[in-house]
């Protein structure tokens, strides 16, 4: 008679998935995911609001809690532990150049390159730019509708920006995801625009508007949100902001089973930085691939389930009919 | 080790039918899909062009886990003329075009394992799984192109195999 389970040995996997959720920087509430009832979602599809970050490589995770030692007796011995400290890394290079993935793997505030107004005297982090335009009604996460003129100004292939003017707001600004704190009033319209997550690339336009190739994070265009072109991306070694992400690491195994690593909050810890591959063993001089590092420190989060504070939970899914 | 063999080959084959259907040989006198294992086969005096061949190679085990874990190395031997009607000017994308379909014939990478001996086949517990193929560089023959690509497919057995 078959036998109706199996012993299992160590996971086998390839390589590693990544996925960025946004915290709400202003209440400090990360994204929590729950393997019980999300850990067998598609990883090319994950759970909303979970955004995949694409394969990385070189996934490290470094505990850095400390403990002590409770001595007593002569001669000493240990009679209980303690935990001095709550410490742990992460480190990761990441296998595509986003605006997502670069913007973690940056020290600080990340900028999108608005397009440049004619004429505008030219700056580090972008020249002034075009001047917004207001999408109308109706509008989607994957459709903008436009007034005809305004549609006119955007080709396929660009990309977009859209969030709200900068009229003063202090704090954290950008959505879904605070792109950066302003300490001081700026004089930038457009500053909110500069360092918004919410992009997407332009697949189609015709005189109704543009279609988007893929949806935008921030979803349908909220109240008083504009859009601006984008020409690229700029960071800067300096600056005071610190990105905050919830982060889920998958592995998937050979045969079915899952290892999740959540860290419901990760602060970058070190600046940009990155690793050059070449694509050639034999060849070092060749051509290489040019990755993003990223080394980040998770932060605790209270656990409701005892009160505990914790930096990341590890899920295991075993393979079906493996022995537990 | 046999069920990991087949369970790898015919999902090879159900993956190559659904890629490139025209991709068939005539053998025996039946029109099956062009992918076969050379073990299984008559020898050939000459490996059939515009054909893939399954030719396994070493084997590896490593018994200290909770199961045995077997690795074989496989071998897709695929060679071409090109067509008549481009008198085998076309010889090279012919074998660009098996390159493509080695490659997408080997993604994903894992196949659930089945018991062919069992009619139907029967589902066992574990999944076949292997690395990305290593291709070889083209050799000529005159004109007569063909290429390898090894792959080492990784399995565990079972209990009762």
């Amino acid at each position: 008679m078959a036998a109706n389970w199996f012993s299992a040995p160590a996971p086998v996997a390839r390589r590693v998935r990544g996925y960025f959720a946004p915290v709400n920087r202003a209440a400090q509430t990360p994204v929590l995911f729950d393997a019980s009832e999300q850990g067998g979602f598609n990883l090319d599809a994950p759970p909303a609001p979970w955004i995949s970050l694409g394969w990385i490589q070189e996934f490290t995770r470094k505990p850095a809690s400390k403990t002590s030692p409770v001595l007593t007796g002569i001669p000493a011995a240990t009679l209980e532990q303690v935990r001095e400290t709550l410490e742990a890394q992460v480190g990761l290079q990441f296998l595509s150049w986003t605006k997502l993935t670069m913007a973690l793997a940056t020290g600080s505030q990340h900028m999108n390159l608005l397009a440049a107004a004619s004429g505008a005297s030219q700056a580090a982090d972008g020249a002034q730019a075009v001047a917004a335009v207001t999408p109308q009604g109706g509008s989607t996460a994957t459709s903008i509708l436009l007034a005809s003129a305004d549609a006119a100004k955007f080709t396929a292939g660009s990309i977009i920006a859209l969030d709200v003017d900068y009229t003063g707001q202090m704090g954290f600004v950008g959505a879904p995801v605070a792109g950066a704190y302003v300490r001081q009033t700026l004089t930038d319209v457009d500053y909110i625009r500069r360092v918004t997550f919410n992009v997407a690339l332009v697949s189609q336009v015709n005189s109704t508007g543009l279609t988007l190739a893929e949806p935008l994070p921030g979803g349908a265009p909220a109240a008083g949100a504009k859009l601006q072109a984008v020409t690229g991306f700029v960071d800067r070694e300096g600056g005071s902001f610190y990105q905050e992400w919830s982060a889920l690491f998958v592995m998937q195994g050979s045969q079915g089973e899952r290892i999740f690593f959540h860290y419901p909050r990760l602060q970058t810890m070190a600046g940009a930085e990155e690793a050059a591959i070449p694509l050639d063993g034999k060849n070092k001089g060749g051509q290489a691939r040019i990755l993003l590092k990223g080394q980040y420190l998770a932060l605790p989060v209270i656990d409701p389930l005892d009160g505990e504070r914790v930096l990341c939970y590890r899920s295991f899914l075993p393979a079906s009919k493996a022995l537990v | 080790m046999q069920n990991a063999k087949d369970s790898f080959y015919m999902a090879l084959r159900t993956r190559l039918t659904a890629i490139n259907p025209e991709r068939t040989i005539l053998l025996r006198g039946t029109v099956r899909p062009g992918i076969v294992v050379e073990e299984a086969e008559a020898p050939f005096s000459q490996l059939p062009n515009d054909v893939f061949i399954v030719r396994w190679l070493g084997l590896g085990v490593d018994m200290d886990l909770g199961s045995t874990m077997a690795a074989e190395e496989c071998e897709i031997v695929y060679q071409t003329c090109g067509t008549q009607s481009f008198g085998g000017l076309d010889r090279g994308r012919s074998l660009s075009e098996m390159d493509e379909e080695v490659a997408a014939m080997l993604a994903p990478f894992y196949t659930p394992k089945l018991n062919y001996t069992a009619t139907p086949p029967a589902t066992m517990l574990t999944q076949v799984f292997w690395d990305e193929p290593v291709f070889a560089p083209i050799a000529v023959q005159r004109d007569r192109l063909s290429r390898s690509a090894k792959v080492m497919v990784y399995s565990y057995q079972e209990q009762g195999e």
